[in-house]
């Protein structure tokens, strides 16, 4: 197995307080891991610091082997990254459509001059685009969603609108943040359901951050569990579940 | 060493004026976020009015007194209409519009020359004050400093021990929470407004004298001294803004001096005050100003929704380019003259169009890439190039200077960059268009345009009427551009990022680079409007590119709804129409209906935003739109 995503002793400082402290993690090819924790653990600020949005302080990202901890964000993107929000944020006063096109135009190529001279290579950008996008919009089944503007979708075809478009990216690892937060547990389910078929078909590795247990477990290869900044424990979904430390910085706290 | 401190000294007494505008800019923005860029101009009302007043017999102080009222008074009307602005951001471009108000107002009454009229003098000149044996002080002049002094100790007691005064400060943390704890938020905010119109209009009044004379561009180009003070003092703090005009009183003949080993130079007041603007605005960001936000562009800023803008822009270009040479061509060169003026003001209009419709960045500045388009075409022609590759040299200067614009803009929110822009403008007027490698000893920079201005006297329409037809050609072709950038990968880059960066970021684009190329195509567009301008009129110089015209050309941006590429065309009109003596096409207007111009584009500007919020196109796609498809919650 190849690991698509490396994490090597990663540790974020503000100020005293270590909100990631030495945090290690491997995402290999194919392979679903899920980031878990209680609030504050550090879940968050680790995703910004694999997509590039936060600074590490130490350690190490690596994707594909290569060390990318210095690489801004849309240079991770070009290296096979790409990622939801845990807020939705689609780019509104735009089309369900266009949303995508922005994402599909990573594997175009038209700079200013092309696109106001009419050059020839504008036009096929935008085919490119948008045959793309609508061929991920087919595979999500959401096709008939694709004229609609985004910010009139509700929270859970946003959801599914995002996802689309992370998958235009062809992403060889897909983060995706608190993927089911806001959606009721009918909508959580055939959510799971749909990341499950998008596994099975494209083959991409996953990191997912998720409170929710319903998701976590039937989804997960990896579970890597963090508490105040560090790993607490990390392995099967089956086998972490059984850890006592992890009963009771996180899972004791679940009702069922 | 004694000459240093001589120096720094000299500045003291106009450091105060600064700081004394610069409060009554802070006490606006501590209560309603809204930045008073009419500062300089309420100011620039009293002087006058106080003068006049004296004039006719009344006595010095009373006629002093009655300007403060008439500043307070003016600060109750702008809080009326900055009331309605959804948002700081938009609430500041009212500001810009009383700004055009009041200076159009002035300039209509007593005319835009340098007043016969003496300002007020509160003390009379003559008696001097050995200052530890450096410097001589007029009473004046200490009497300037004192009065700045005690006012900034005054109303540092009044916002922090009254009970209104702390009012202010609940209000402009949360206005619904301060409702909701029975503080009268509409009084509260009344109360600063006039407090501050007060303290800006008092500052016009004994500055005045100080910049030698009553002057209708002197006196609003000193707000950005006041902008500067304003913002070292952190928007605030009063006593820093206090010590942040003095600083800069004290900073401004030092670097004057520093700067003399350039001849010739000017402005250098200016240049130093915009330096620490910019500085402010990049380097205290984290240290307690993060509440200069304001981020939504106002509603008329922001793309229609659903345009059919590339089938409309079509349209409205052939419409003019069928039409308008059929109108005006019996009306001989003149028109041919005119016609040019559309198109150059509408690439003018269509730049902005760029920036603020895509880019989504408010700039104070367009004019000021017009001038760097003129005077780099003038350069190049003087190095040899000919006309045609001059002007697109001239653009790319344009364009290289708009993408140093655009740096800060990497950091700051919009309006941050309203401030630094509107500074940039202020300052280019003194000191960028009078810089003796740009200007020439005359001020104007020759463009000769030869292959269209026919050397045959009797000829001159042809040369006319062929520059008529390029500058048109170009026009069309950059609203195709525009309007093409628009659809494609670049303006699809665009969009998202004035929706979302980090998202933007996320899909790929690297958000400096879009951002840049934004700002960098803006400023070729409104440069190649520099450059035909400069050709049409045979020469370059700033008098056409002073800041009213970038704060005009925003706000017919505005009035227009830069969402549509067509808007462009109309806002060619507009501009080119005001230009015009009214009645009679032809002839140029005079000082006093630029004023006029000036006045109502203002006062239209203050109502647009109150009442229309997409502007003119925005408001006639609307009507003429179908409704958008309701969207099934499935």
């Amino acid at each position: 197995m190849t690991a698509i995503l490396e994490l090597r002793d990663v540790g974020v400082r503000f100020g005293a307080f270590n909100a990631v402290d030495g945090v290690s993690l491997t995402v290999n090819a194919g392979e679903v891991v899920g980031l878990i924790g209680p609030n504050g653990a550090g879940k968050t600020v680790t995703f910004n610091v694999i997509t590039g949005l936060q600074p590490a302080t130490r350690g190490q990202v690596l994707l594909n082997g290569a060390d990318v901890t210095r690489q801004p964000a849309h240079v991770r993107t070009a290296m096979g990254l790409s990622r939801t929000f845990q807020v939705v944020q689609l780019f509104s006063g735009m089309s369900v459509l266009q949303n995508l096109m922005v994402a599909a135009h990573r594997h175009t190529h038209a700079g200013v001059v092309v696109d106001a001279l009419r050059l020839p290579g504008r036009g096929r950008a935008l085919r490119q685009a948008e045959e793309r996008s609508r061929a991920v919009l087919a595979f999500l089944e959401l096709s008939h969603l694709a004229d609609v503007e985004v910010t009139t979708l509700p929270v859970g075809q946003a959801r599914l609108v995002e996802l689309a478009r992370a998958l235009c990216l062809t992403p060889k690892c897909l983060l995706l943040d608190e993927p089911a937060s806001g959606l009721d547990p009918a909508e959580t389910a055939d959510f799971v359901a749909l990341l499950a078929h998008v596994r099975a078909t494209l083959g991409c590795a996953m990191l997912l951050v998720e409170h929710d247990m319903g998701v976590v477990m039937p989804l997960c290869d990896h579970v890597v569990v963090m508490d105040f900044g560090k790993v607490l424990a990390s392995g099967e979904p089956r086998v972490v579940r059984e850890d006592a430390a992890v009963r009771a910085a996180y899972l004791g706290e679940e009702v069922h | 060493m004694k000459l240093y401190v001589s120096l720094a000294l000299s500045g003291l007494p106009i450091g105060a004026m600064y700081a004394l505008s610069a409060m009554g800019i802070v006490i606006v923005f501590k209560t309603s976020k809204v930045f008073n860029f009419a500062a300089g101009a309420i100011g620039l009302a009293c002087a006058y009015f106080a003068s006049t007043l004296h004039h006719h017999g009344m006595p010095t102080l009373l006629a002093v007194a009655f300007a403060v009222v008439l500043g307070a008074a003016i600060g109750v009307l702008m809080e009326v209409t900055v009331r309605p602005a959804k948002g700081a951001l938009t609430g500041t471009i009212v500001t810009l519009g009383w700004l055009l108000v009041l200076q159009g107002l002035v300039g209509f009454i007593y005319g835009t020359q340098v007043a016969t009229n003496q300002p007020v003098q509160v003390v009379s000149d003559g008696n001097f004050v050995d200052w530890g044996g450096v410097l001589l002080y007029s009473n004046q002049q200490v009497l300037l400093l004192l009065v700045a002094a005690v006012l900034a100790a005054g109303l540092a007691v009044f916002f922090n021990a009254t009970a209104l005064g702390t009012a202010t400060r609940a209000v402009s943390e949360s206005p619904d929470a301060a409702r909701l704890l029975g503080i009268g938020v509409n009084r509260v905010n009344l109360v600063a407004w006039a407090l501050g119109g007060a303290v800006s209009g008092l500052a016009g009044v004994l500055v005045a004298p100080l910049l030698g004379g009553l002057d209708t561009t002197k006196l609003v180009v000193f707000t950005v001294q006041a902008l500067a003070a304003a913002l070292v003092g952190r928007l605030s703090s009063l006593p820093l803004t206090f010590a942040g005009g003095v600083t800069l009183g004290l900073l401004q003949p030092m670097a004057a001096r520093a700067l003399q080993q350039f001849d010739g130079i000017k402005g250098t007041q200016e240049l130093t005050a915009f330096a620490v603007v910019l500085l402010s605005l990049l380097f205290m960001r984290k240290t307690g100003r993060s509440d200069v936000g304001g981020g939504l562009l106002p509603a008329p800023l922001q793309p229609l929704p659903r345009g059919r803008t590339a089938l409309a822009a079509a349209a409205g270009v052939a419409l003019v380019v069928l039409v308008a040479p059929l109108i005006v061509d019996d009306r001989g060169n003149v028109s041919h003259y005119n016609l040019s003026q559309v198109a150059i003001w509408g690439l003018a209009t269509l730049s902005l169009v760029l920036l603020v419709g895509v880019v989504g960045q408010v700039s104070v500045c367009q004019a000021v890439f017009m001038g760097c388009g003129a005077y780099g075409t003038g350069i190049a022609m003087g190095h040899g190039a000919p006309f045609l590759l001059a002007i697109f040299i001239g653009a790319a200067l344009a364009a290289g200077v708009a993408a140093l614009v655009g740096l800060p803009a990497l950091r700051l929110e919009p309006l941050e960059l309203a401030i630094a822009t509107l500074s940039l403008s202020f300052t280019a007027d003194r000191f960028l268009y009078a810089w003796p490698p740009l200007a020439s000893n005359d001020g104007n920079r020759p463009v000769t345009r030869p292959g269209f201005a026919s050397v045959d006297p009797g000829h001159v329409a042809d040369g006319q009427r062929a520059y008529a037809w390029l500058v048109l050609g170009i026009f069309v072709v950059a609203c195709f551009a525009v309007a093409s950038l628009r659809r494609a990968r670049t303006g699809a880059a665009l969009t998202a990022l004035r929706s979302s960066e980090p998202a933007t970021a996320a899909m790929g684009f690297s958000v400096v680079s879009v951002k840049l190329r934004g700002f960098a195509a803006s400023g070729f567009v409104a440069g190649l409007a520099g450059a035909l301008y400069a050709g049409l009129v045979q020469g370059a110089s700033g008098a056409a590119f002073d800041f009213t015209r970038s704060i005009t050309l925003l706000a017919y941006a505005v009035i227009i709804g830069v969402g549509s590429v067509p808007g462009a065309v109309l806002g060619g009109m507009i501009v080119t129409l005001t230009t015009l003596d009214f009645g009679s096409t032809g002839d140029v207007a005079n000082g006093s209906q630029v004023s006029l111009t000036t006045f109502f584009t203002g006062a239209i500007l203050i109502g647009i935003l109150a009442l229309t919020p997409e502007g003119i196109t925005g408001f006639l796609s609307r009507t003429v739109r179908r409704q958008p498809e309701l969207v099934a919650a499935a």
